[in-house]
């Protein structure tokens, strides 16, 4: 069986406080092992993205514990966690949140730069990881010249051209059209099963959730069966 | 109203007004959003209240201190004009004026008689003296005598002692002098003094008068100061019994009031001398009009300088107002797409903006026209404490701070227009959109080819417009400004029309080449324009905008080049490669939007460089001046009654003989010189002869070094001398008869004819018949000693043979303090008076640093456009790019990484602005000191002020950063998870 990448123990994240304190997740314990592409559904509101928030460290928790590789990642100071996203994780956003002022391989040998990487190294990488997703044409297009298709590919390139140990994905195919979607559901898998890549999406889509290993149901702040 | 200014400036409030009540009763909609617009977001519009508010500020600043610098030159004009509305007088040849019979008075004061305009007609002999005060064994020279009897001069206004009661007048032996003199004399009433003159005569101090006392009459309350006789004692002093030498004509009303009635009192005494046989020869002046006249013009010509200086800002605060437009149309795209889609058409939306703007514009110009107040008295009080000297009291210069309605209302409908102007040009523009793209907020497309077309067009029309301005002026003796501009636009037209069909990179890189080019290449300049154009001020306004637009078109063009070089050189270091790629992208790769604020920092930088050379410039020269141009001397002096043989007497006296190596005798006197073709014509100046034969020691052509600005027929300096010593037909002059001599400081000074090397002048005494022709074969560099340099033989041949003028040069060592007091006093009696030379070049070097200090400060202000907009579009940036600054957090970037992106980013820009404002400034002031026209005005030097350069780059680095200093930590703190989802 493979290791636990990322272990969660009643994590509880409250906003507000007293009359206005709501819970929005409630005591949730998940473990993601590596190489799995684990699905989380549920409708508007249930804490679908303030999970990956808190997962992978973007957000701080209330309560609880995320271990992830076995580091706790919120007893880590800032700088640190900044460090640890670099090198650990890959984000995919259903905006796509790719830097306007820079060119497709700019955007995606962005992460390498941040760990430190060579400029140069980063560059051979960045194109190299945009030539497998089929965009070794559009190297120095900006993102206001690719489709939204081709957005979220070269996203999906910024996520995993570091070798994260962890890809989470917010809505990735939220902007796309059915064609669009369908190539981006087909690489997450494909990535996933050549790299063995863990990744942890976040959708509302069921082709998305149906082609990962296992869904977890979200309903106001609990995962329920 | 009189003022055709103001009246204009009400009636376009007026029209503005009733058009923005009439849009408002027709566009209720858009009229009630914007109000729903301006009320939303308080804070938000106090902001924009102070962005827009700069330009009114700098537009009433200036006013406000063209008033104030107008009302000081008026005040003095008339604390020294008395109340002598007219005058009635000739000149003598030798200097002063000349006498005249009594009986002229008596006749013109009969004829006035009854008359309902004059208040009172004086008769006076004015002249200079020297008196020693037995007393206190002080002596003073150079003193005015004014003689004229109490019962006769009452309208010349009361004599009031120093503890402010009135007092009678002198009588007889009983002498008043004012406090200047008493100070200098260290004298108290009952004093026992002599007053030097043809017949001195022993007299007492009976009273001590305040300085303003008649008005100041006559002396402009500085120095000289006064000494008042009866005028039988003034006659028997200076020897001339039954005569005098000025009538003062006094005009009913005040001061100011009599002037309206100067016309017609000058009119009638005109007519009136006519009929008095002895009173041939005499004129009537008009002193206190022509002398208000003048000051009015210097306070206008400072007004001037500063407004086109302060240009610069008012540009600067344009490109602010559209700045803050379309940040404020970025942020409100979707809501305007919206309104669109439910069926707003485009011109609503514009007056949706051109409401909103309204209010905003009545706001900001209100609050910029009484900031500009506050700013003009920030000013004069400046200028109190670097000018405070003598008479020129600290308290006097706050006195005349001065704050007109037409100032407020001027600047307020300038500021207001320039305002309302600028959102509406700016609303129609952020108003045309896609509906779709501003709903989805989608990046807008290219520009559609129809569009190079209506530039091309537009160009074709600016290129044709141009051309008119070019063609006719290219050659000639117009004002520079009118071909350059007329070039500019030929440059920008063209271009335009180039852009339909080729690379907008090629179309506009070019502009910005042949603009920089054109604008500030002197040499271009005179290949094209000769050498024969004159300059003024506003040659500093066309040069520098062409130049500032020139540098951002490359830059905005090639800004992927430019950011592709630094990238590299940051992608070495790889830790600070993601900072700096993320940094320097923005401003590389948004350069439209960064050329706002690189325009404003460029514009406002490239001023105060400007004013900072140009000061350094025109002292370096000035300095230059004092090692070269005082012609060797230390003094020039003058006597009051003829020292016939001063390099004798200074020989054969053992003091003066250690001090002085130098005595050079001039004969001197006044001329009427016409210049045929130059104005004014005639013009009365000094005329200089220097006696030949002389020792080495006291010969002006073995001793002259003043060096020429130009000389006749390439004559060395020395074969100038040599003529002049010989040929009675030759002459030179000072360096204000060379063409051109405002050049770029706008010469705010009375008018003085222009001639050049090689013309012919004739030269008469006034009122005299006797005349001569002489070629001009030199123009020299100094201006100190001004007029004409003739042969002893020409000058005999006027009338002039005495020697009243003397140049005196003190040995290596000596204390020219110490010198020149000896002199003094050695030729006490004749009255002889020294002028440091070095030492009034000095003081116009103290006055040239405070005001080039005082200009810096003005444009100054400018900076405050540039730190606004920079805050602005920090501000926005932060709200704009919220996700990407999470999406960042979420690959890695720490907080400070994220703050040293922004501080990079807008360090890039104020660095990038702040470098092309100063290489601009240094380029530009170098240009203009190697133009034709600053040649005439012996500048021969350029300096650059390294380290004042560098506090000013350092001030507005500072400011800038502190500016986004909030902005870019705000930015830093916010929340990666909150940041990669919200979009606003």
């Amino acid at each position: 069986m493979a290791e636990s990448v990322v272990v969660g123990e009643d994590v509880w994240k409250v906003y507000g406080k007293g009359d206005t304190e709501v819970d929005a997740l409630r005591g949730l314990s998940v473990e993601i092992r590596r190489g799995e592409m684990v699905a989380v559904m549920g409708p508007s509101g249930c804490g679908k993205t303030t999970f990956l928030n808190c997962f992978s460290g973007l957000d701080s928790v209330s309560r609880g514990r995320v271990l992830v590789g076995g580091v706790d990642v919120h007893a880590m100071p800032d700088a640190q966690r900044s460090e640890f996203r670099a090198k650990q994780t890959g984000f995919v956003f259903q905006a796509y949140n790719l830097l306007p002022v820079l060119s497709a391989v700019e955007n995606v040998e962005m992460p390498l730069l941040i760990a430190g990487a060579r400029s140069k190294d980063a560059r051979r990488r960045a194109s190299e990881m945009l030539g497998e997703l089929g965009l070794g044409d559009r190297l120095d297009h900006r993102p206001s010249e690719l489709s939204g298709g081709q957005q979220q590919r070269v996203s999906l390139a910024r996520a995993l051209v570091a070798r994260p140990a962890i890809v989470w994905a917010d809505e990735p195919t939220g902007n796309l059209d059915d064609e669009g979607s369908r190539q981006v559901t087909s690489l997450l898998r494909t990535l996933n099963h050549d790299f063995g890549q863990t990744m942890v999406v976040v959708t509302h889509d069921s082709e998305v959730a149906g082609a990962c290993d296992r869904i977890l149901k979200m309903r106001d702040g609990r995962f329920h069966p | 109203m009189a003022d055709p200014t103001v009246f204009t400036a009400l009636l376009i409030l007026a029209i503005v007004g009733v058009a923005s009540l009439a849009f408002a009763a027709r566009h209720r909609l858009p009229f009630r959003i914007a109000m729903r617009n301006v009320r939303r977001g308080r804070g938000r519009t106090v902001l924009l209240i102070l962005g827009l508010l700069v330009g009114t500020t700098i537009i009433s600043g200036s006013l406000i201190v063209g008033s104030t610098v107008q009302a000081l030159d008026v005040h003095y004009t008339y604390l020294g004009g008395g109340y002598v509305h007219e005058s009635v007088s000739a000149l003598a040849p030798s200097g002063g004026y000349a006498p005249y019979p009594y009986s002229v008075y008596s006749s013109l004061a009969e004829a006035a008689a009854g008359r309902s305009d004059i208040a009172g007609i004086t008769p006076m002999i004015l002249s200079t003296t020297q008196v020693y005060d037995r007393t206190t064994g002080i002596p003073e020279t150079n003193l005015n005598l004014l003689a004229s009897n109490a019962n006769q001069s009452a309208n010349l206004g009361p004599f009031v002692s120093t503890t402010g009661s009135v007092v009678p007048g002198p009588v007889g032996e009983v002498v008043y002098v004012d406090v200047q003199t008493a100070v200098a004399l260290n004298a108290s009433v009952g004093d026992q003094v002599v007053v030097y003159g043809p017949h001195p005569i022993d007299a007492t101090i009976g009273a001590i008068v305040q300085d303003d006392t008649r008005g100041g009459a006559l002396t402009a309350g500085l120095s000289p100061g006064n000494v008042f006789v009866d005028l039988p004692t003034g006659q028997s002093l200076e020897n001339l019994s039954g005569q005098i030498n000025f009538i003062a004509v006094t005009n009913v009303g005040s001061q100011a009031g009599g002037i309206a009635l100067t016309t017609q009192v000058s009119a009638f005494l005109n007519t009136t001398l006519a009929t008095i046989p002895s009173a041939a020869g005499l004129s009537v002046q008009e002193p206190l009009k022509d002398s208000v006249a003048a000051a009015e013009l210097a306070g206008s010509s400072i007004q001037t300088i500063f407004l086109v200086l302060g240009l610069f800002s008012i540009v600067a605060g344009a490109m602010l107002i559209v700045g803050i437009f379309v940040m404020l149309a970025e942020e409100r795209k979707g809501e305007m797409g919206m309104l669109r889609a439910v069926g707003m058409r485009r011109g609503e939306l514009v007056f949706v903006y051109y409401f909103e703007g309204l209010v905003y514009a009545v706001g900001s110009a209100l609050a910029g026209t009484v900031l500009g107040v506050l700013v003009g008295y920030l000013l004069t009080y400046t200028f109190s404490l670097l000018f405070a000297s003598g008479a020129l009291t600290s308290g006097a210069i706050l006195q005349s701070f001065t704050v007109t309605p037409d100032d407020l209302l001027i600047s307020y409908v300038a500021g207001f227009l320039l305002t309302l102007v600028t959102v509406a040009a700016a609303s129609a523009r952020v108003s045309r959109l896609n509906i779709v793209e501003a709903i989805r907020d989608l990046p807008s497309p290219p520009p559609p080819v129809r569009l190079y077309t209506v530039l091309g067009y537009l160009g074709a029309v600016l290129a044709v417009l141009g051309l008119l301005l070019l063609v006719p002026n290219a050659q000639g003796t117009s004002d520079i400004s009118i071909p350059i501009l007329g070039g500019g636009f030929v440059i920008l037209g063209l271009g335009l029309v180039a852009s339909r069909f080729v690379r907008n990179r090629i179309a506009f890189s070019a502009i910005g080449v042949a603009l920089l080019i054109w604008a500030g290449a002197e040499p271009v300049h005179r290949l094209v324009l000769g050498t024969a154009h004159t300059g003024g001020i506003f040659i500093v306004f066309v040069e520098g905008i062409f130049m500032v637009g020139g540098a951002l078109l490359l830059y905005v063009f090639n800004s992927a080049t430019i950011l592709g070089a630094l990238l590299r050189l940051a992608g070495r270091g790889s830790r600070g490669a993601p900072v700096a790629r993320v940094g320097l992208s923005y401003p590389a790769r948004r350069p439209a939007r960064t050329a706002i604020n690189l325009t404003i920092f460029a514009l406002v930088t490239f001023t105060m460089v400007a004013i900072a050379c140009f000061g350094a410039t025109i002292q370096a020269n000035l300095n230059n001046t004092i090692q070269t141009e005082t012609g060797g001397y230390s003094f020039f002096g003058f006597s009051t009654q003829p020292i016939p043989d001063l390099p004798g007497d200074v020989a054969n006296n053992s003091t003066l003989a250690a001090l002085f190596t130098v005595a050079v005798p001039l004969i001197s006197g006044s001329v009427e010189v016409n210049v045929s073709g130059s104005t004014p014509n005639p013009y009365t100046d000094n005329i200089f002869a220097a006696p030949v034969n002389q020792s080495p020691d006291s010969s002006f052509y073995a001793t002259s070094q003043f060096p020429f600005t130009a000389t006749w027929d390439g004559l060395s300096s020395s074969q100038v001398l040599a003529d002049l010593e010989t040929n009675r037909s030759v002459a030179i002059v000072d360096q204000n008869y060379a063409p051109s001599t405002s050049s770029v400081s706008g010469g705010s000074g009375a008018p003085h004819p222009t001639l050049q090397v090689g013309d012919f002048l004739r030269l008469n005494p006034p009122g005299s018949s006797a005349e001569i022709p002489v070629r001009v074969i030199g123009i020299m560099s100094q201006s100190v000693i001004t007029g004409v340099w003739v042969n002893p033989a020409a000058a005999a041949s006027l009338g002039y043979t005495g020697v009243s003028a003397y140049l005196l040069t003190v040995r290596p060592g000596v204390s020219t303090t110490l010198a020149a007091q000896d002199a003094k006093r050695a030729f006490f009696p004749e009255g002889l008076v020294l002028f440091e030379i070095a030492q009034i070049l000095e003081s116009s070097i103290a006055s040239t640093e405070g005001i080039i200090g005082l200009l810096e400060i003005f444009v100054g202000l400018g900076l405050g456009v540039g730190i606004a907009a920079m805050g602005i579009l920090a501000l926005r940036a932060v709200v704009e790019r919220r996700r990407e600054i999470g999406m960042l957090r979420s690959m890695g970037f720490t907080e400070r990484k994220v703050l040293t992106a922004f501080v990079l980013e807008y360090s890039f820009i104020t660095l990038l602005g702040l470098g092309i404002g100063t290489t601009l400034g240094i380029w530009i002031v170098y240009d203009l000191s190697i133009s034709p026209s600053a040649a005439a005005s012996g500048v021969s030097f350029f300096a650059v002020p390294v380290e004042n350069i560098a506090l000013i780059l350092l001030a507005a680095y500072g400011l800038a950063m502190l500016a986004i200093a909030v902005p870019s930590v705000r930015a830093s703190h916010i929340p990666p998870a909150d940041a990669v989802r919200s979009t606003e």
